[in-house]
């Protein structure tokens, strides 16, 4: 009875904290002078699972493992409390006769192609530019394999915003937003990135 | 105080059939196979470091170890192989025909409890390496493969219980897991519910239409879906009360046939109408193996030593399922 009580109480802090995490951090219906007590809140729960201890600590070892492996990490808040915009990476190839290619990643099938979308949110959410940068540069690298003739890549990360149903009524379309560019140079043995 | 733990121990551990058991195994072996045949193209390219790949593994188990460095991840299973002379590339095939094979065993109930455990080790290290491509799916196939692992197999359907001829499995104890089950998925909805009421898009509908359009969900045709968008408030004001709710409605007697059917109807919905039908099926799975046949609850607490849960607290499917099923209707509770 005692590791179900822990395994739940486990379950329902993960829950409050992503909760927590959400209304902090995105525009809720809740007035965003209460994003303070939203983020204390996750901050405390987050020091109940362990996460403010030292990365080497035991305790906080255990019940990452723990959560990892029963499942029950993160949260269950999909498309919540809005669904999240559309967002798209483009690939500018660059031809040493002055040629211009665009490719966009692709996938064998539509399974990936689900997991791809999610790995562009994730790419939007990075707050950490070189992370940011090192994955889009991943991506940018499997392209040039196919390519390898190109002399640079720039990889364009935008959002595609989305009509509402009145303004797709008046033959509105979804109109695009760069957030980010990015330029790659491959060679054969290394390789070698600009910056942005 | 002794009425008090006396109430949580019939709440803990009511007396239940295993048929949820079964279903919740046959679901996430199904889940697993699923799984497995989508990513067959891809699976060496998500893993391997030196193929053309979208994201790879070694960046996404450097993230996993800001968490913890003990979190189990495919590069183990790499590394292990390199020790023992084996390439990267044969590590992986065998890792998916391992996983292939377990989730089989898993499906027929052979080394049920065995391949549950090899198949939960082998899909978590897949999806840990493979985080940043991960969507909800994978964790609630997570989820429903750690249940297995600490559940009380084999269920009656599995091949292993007609090979061991073993006595039935403890009553009490299947239904203290499927209580569990039953919380785990409570909180879920709960929890998805009460974020959804947060967003004004929920509100007004703009939430289902954008669902819908957004690429790659985009299943229906925008021109299609524009005709109808006077239902889109009433479609997701009744998604975050449906997902709201569930935690406390699904508990009562009058209102769980009805909660349960218009949630396995959402979920179909969105399988069919956004191509989610991975994650269709894996919370069909959960909640039949939770709600569905078999279940049933009452807030009283039985009087005696030894009572029997009356027909009329089961419900309407319930009723009309299990004599078919051949599985027994009367529950003996102990006080």
């Amino acid at each position: 009875m005692a590791c179900l009580g822990l395994h739940l109480f486990f379950i329902f802090s993960v829950c409050v904290r992503d909760t927590f995490s959400i209304f902090a951090t995105t525009p809720t219906i809740f007035s965003p002078k209460l994003a303070k007590y939203w983020r204390g809140g996750e901050e405390s729960v987050s020091a109940a699972l362990g996460q403010r201890l030292a990365a080497s600590n035991p305790v906080r070892n255990a019940i990452a493992v723990y959560l990892h492996g029963a499942g029950i990490e993160a949260g269950y808040g999909f498309f919540a409390p809005n669904v999240p915009n559309n967002y798209k990476l483009v690939f500018e190839l660059h031809y040493a006769d002055g040629r211009m290619e665009y490719e966009i990643p692709r996938v064998s099938s539509r399974a990936t192609g689900l997991r791809l979308s999610g790995l562009l949110d994730q790419i939007a959410d990075t707050d950490y530019e070189p992370l940011r940068q090192m994955m889009v540069k991943i991506l940018t690298y499997s392209v040039w394999q196919d390519h390898p003739n190109v002399t640079s890549i720039r990889a364009v990360f935008g959002i595609a915003n989305l009509p509402t149903p009145s303004d797709f009524a008046k033959g509105e379309k979804e109109s695009y937003e760069l957030l980010y560019a990015y330029d790659f140079t491959f060679r054969k043995a290394d390789s070698k990135q600009e910056a942005p | 105080m002794r009425n008090l733990t006396r109430r949580l121990e019939f709440f803990l551990f009511p007396a239940d059939s295993d048929h949820w058991l079964g279903v919740l195994r046959i679901g996430i072996a199904i889940q697993v196979l699923l799984y497995c045949l989508s990513l067959r193209e891809d699976w060496n390219d998500l893993f391997s470091l030196t193929s053309v790949g979208l994201i790879k593994r070694d960046l996404t188990e450097a993230v996993l170890s800001a968490n913890s460095h003990l979190i189990p991840r495919i590069g183990w299973l790499v590394d292990a192989g390199a020790y023992l002379g084996v390439s990267e590339q044969t590590v992986l095939t065998v890792s998916w025909w391992t996983l292939v094979l377990a989730g089989f065993c898993l499906l027929v109930g052979f080394f049920s409890r065995s391949a549950a455990i090899v198949a939960a080790i082998l899909h978590l290290c897949a999806v840990k390496s493979t985080e940043a491509l991960t969507y909800g799916v994978d964790n609630f196939t997570t989820i429903g493969l750690f249940y297995l692992m600490i559940a009380p197999l084999p269920d009656r359907w599995a091949i292993d219980s007609w090979l061991s001829k073993t006595g039935k499995q403890d009553q009490h104890l299947q239904g203290f897991h499927r209580r569990i089950l039953q919380l785990h998925l409570c909180l879920i909805y709960f929890f998805g519910g009460i974020t959804k009421c947060a967003g004004a898009g929920w509100w007004d509908g703009t939430s289902v239409w954008r669902a819908l359009i957004r690429p790659p969900f985009n299943m229906i045709p925008p021109e299609l879906l524009i005709v109808g968008k006077s239902i889109f408030p009433v479609l997701s004001v009744s998604v975050c009360l449906l997902e709201t709710g569930y935690s406390f409605f699904i508990w009562s007697r009058k209102m769980r046939f009805l909660w349960l059917i218009v949630v396995l109807a959402m979920h179909i919905g969105i399988g069919l109408a956004m191509g989610l039908y991975l994650f269709a099926l894996v919370m069909i799975t959960f909640n039949i193996a939770a709600f569905g046949p078999g279940f049933a609850f009452s807030w009283k607490l039985p009087k005696g030593p030894t009572q029997m849960v009356s027909p009329r607290k089961a419900t309407w499917f319930a009723k009309w399922l299990l004599p078919r099923s051949g599985a027994i209707f009367l529950i003996d509770i102990e006080a």
